[in-house]
């Protein structure tokens, strides 16, 4: 072996030692910064706010009278005698255009059941001899806790839907021996004198990983 | 000193200093897992009394973490049941309650969010999921001309998640869920990669789940709750279907449009429905996974 020490340099005039040290300088340096920075940095995560919790409430949107008798509640609005007479059926009135005119006393009452005013009469439902009660077209009376058999009467399929389960939600056990459904009544849904579902706020979108929520994004679907 | 010895221990040293920088995430380890967790036979090897040491493990670290002592039951699936999913498309209002009631029900991430459910909104005469619309919030739904459509894991007869996954810790049960098992997922993603349908979710940070909106009944392969690194999906809430009851999207859909129930008897709704109903759409049919997700038209 020759003898280098002293000289540090190699047959071409190399700089081992000096490389080596640099090499090894560079690595402890390396592995210096890794060690400092090798904890993750936390990513400023966006503030998705908690959701409104009537996005998972399961209330019906609509209370049926069924409802508020079964609940004990004030039904002195309801009393249809206290204003109207017996045996005396209050006349419907309409207007120069055939539009049936709402007495101010049912103002709440937005008629719209049926497209082209086609449904423009209240006694089609309403029974004018017992106005506590309503009517089907082929005679039977019914009353106000059975209001599927009356809607049912012109809307034959989604009565056969509903009474299978298929139409409006069931809520409780689909393993009927482990326990009850409970179905809803069509006016817990629809407003019978305008039945068309109305449009209603939706609950917010997902949020991404990263960055803020994007505003509807695809131009193609965008109104 | 020689040249030999000065390069042996600058090796020495760098491949010291190399390995502690390598080591270095263990600084931020804060969940080590105990010994009972580590050494957890598979799901499908547990005796009954080791599955309720478990799931006694488990109640303790959900109260340890949350203060609130949960219900750990590890269902069963019944015989004679397979569950079918049918989701009425011309009902559908695109409100996303149904998003929101799945997340309160299985204790998802709230940040970062994870939602099994994602609604897609698309235009009137297409089901080209590229002009789906995901992010959609007007001021009211639904809006005119288009039509939503709620995807979550669609529990396929024929799942590719369950083939892909390395270690078997996700496969279909014989009531048709497709389960995750969260102590034995090592969080690769194959799963991920190999849905058609983007139904499978990765804890990518600690999951958040504030304490007043935890639900406490849990179930082992369901909504307990999961940690950073694994995968978790749509299961059916199998704590409330192995007990009888409707999923918690069922519950709260407004408009009924969500119909779910045991194939195998007759007399169910979905039985009904895919017997009276004329037009019925299974997702990316063409990739041959069969799903058990049922969308239809009422006509």
């Amino acid at each position: 072996m020759e003898n280098l020490a002293g000289k540090n340099r190699g047959k071409n005039g190399a700089n081992t030692n000096y490389w080596l040290g640099g090499i090894a300088a560079a690595f402890l340096g390396l592995g210096a910064f890794f060690l400092a920075n090798g904890r993750g940095h936390a990513v400023a995560q966006p503030n998705i706010p908690l959701v409104d919790p009537k996005f998972i409430a399961t209330t019906p949107w609509r209370e049926t009278y069924a409802d508020m008798v079964k609940a004990n509640e004030d039904l002195s609005d309801y009393d249809c005698y206290g204003c109207h007479e017996r045996k005396n059926p209050p006349p419907i009135r309409y207007d120069a255009n055939q539009k049936i005119i709402i007495p101010k006393e049912h103002a709440d009452i937005v008629m719209a059941h049926g497209a082209h005013d086609r449904n423009n009469l209240c006694y089609n439902c309403h029974n004018e001899q017992n106005l506590l009660t309503l009517q089907v077209r082929d005679g039977r009376e019914i009353k106000f806790d059975n209001i599927p058999q009356l809607c049912g009467s012109c809307h034959g399929p989604t009565l056969r839907d509903w009474e299978a389960g298929a139409h409006g939600r069931t809520s409780g056990y689909w393993n009927r021996s482990l326990g009850g459904i409970q179905r809803l009544s069509c006016a817990n849904c629809h407003n019978p004198h305008s039945p068309r579902i109305p449009t209603r706020e939706p609950a917010p979108g997902p949020y991404p990983l990263r960055g803020p929520s994007p505003a509807s994004a695809n131009p193609e679907t965008s109104p | 000193m020689t040249r030999r010895n000065f390069l042996r221990g600058a090796a020495a040293v760098s491949g010291l200093t190399a390995l502690a920088a390598s080591l270095s995430p263990l600084l931020e380890l804060s969940d080590f897992t105990n010994v009972d967790q580590f050494m957890q036979k598979y799901y499908k090897e547990l005796t009954p009394d080791e599955m309720a040491k478990v799931l006694k493990r488990i109640e303790g670290e959900v109260q340890r973490q949350y203060g609130i002592r949960p219900h750990v039951r590890d269902y069963k699936p019944m015989d004679g049941v397979e569950f079918v999913y049918c989701l009425n498309l011309t009902r559908c209002i695109g409100c996303r309650k149904c998003v929101h009631a799945c997340v309160a029900e299985n204790n998802q991430s709230r940040n970062p969010e994870i939602q099994y459910i994602r609604v897609l909104k698309l235009p009137h005469g297409s089901l080209d999921m590229d002009k789906a619309d995901h992010n959609y919030a007007p001021a009211a739904v639904p809006e005119p001309g288009f039509f939503y459509m709620p995807v979550q894991c669609q529990q396929c007869k024929n799942p590719p998640c369950v083939k892909v996954c390395p270690v078997h810790a996700t496969w279909q049960e014989t009531d048709g869920i497709t389960v995750i098992d969260y102590s034995w997922c090592i969080g690769c993603r194959y799963c991920e990669a190999a849905c058609p349908y983007f139904a499978r979710r990765f804890n990518f940070a600690d999951p958040e789940i504030p304490k007043n909106r935890l639900n406490p009944n849990m179930s082992y392969l369901g909504n307990r709750p999961r940690k950073r690194g694994v995968m978790e999906k749509c299961h059916f809430c199998i704590q409330r279907t192995r007990a009888g009851r409707y999923p918690a999207c069922v519950e709260v859909c407004p408009v009924g449009a969500r119909k779910f129930g045991n194939i195998l008897d007759p007399e169910s709704e979905v039985s009904y429905i895919l017997r009276e109903k004329r037009i019925f759409i299974q997702l990316k049919e063409e990739m041959g996974t069969s799903p058990r997700f049922f969308y239809y038209f009422d006509v």
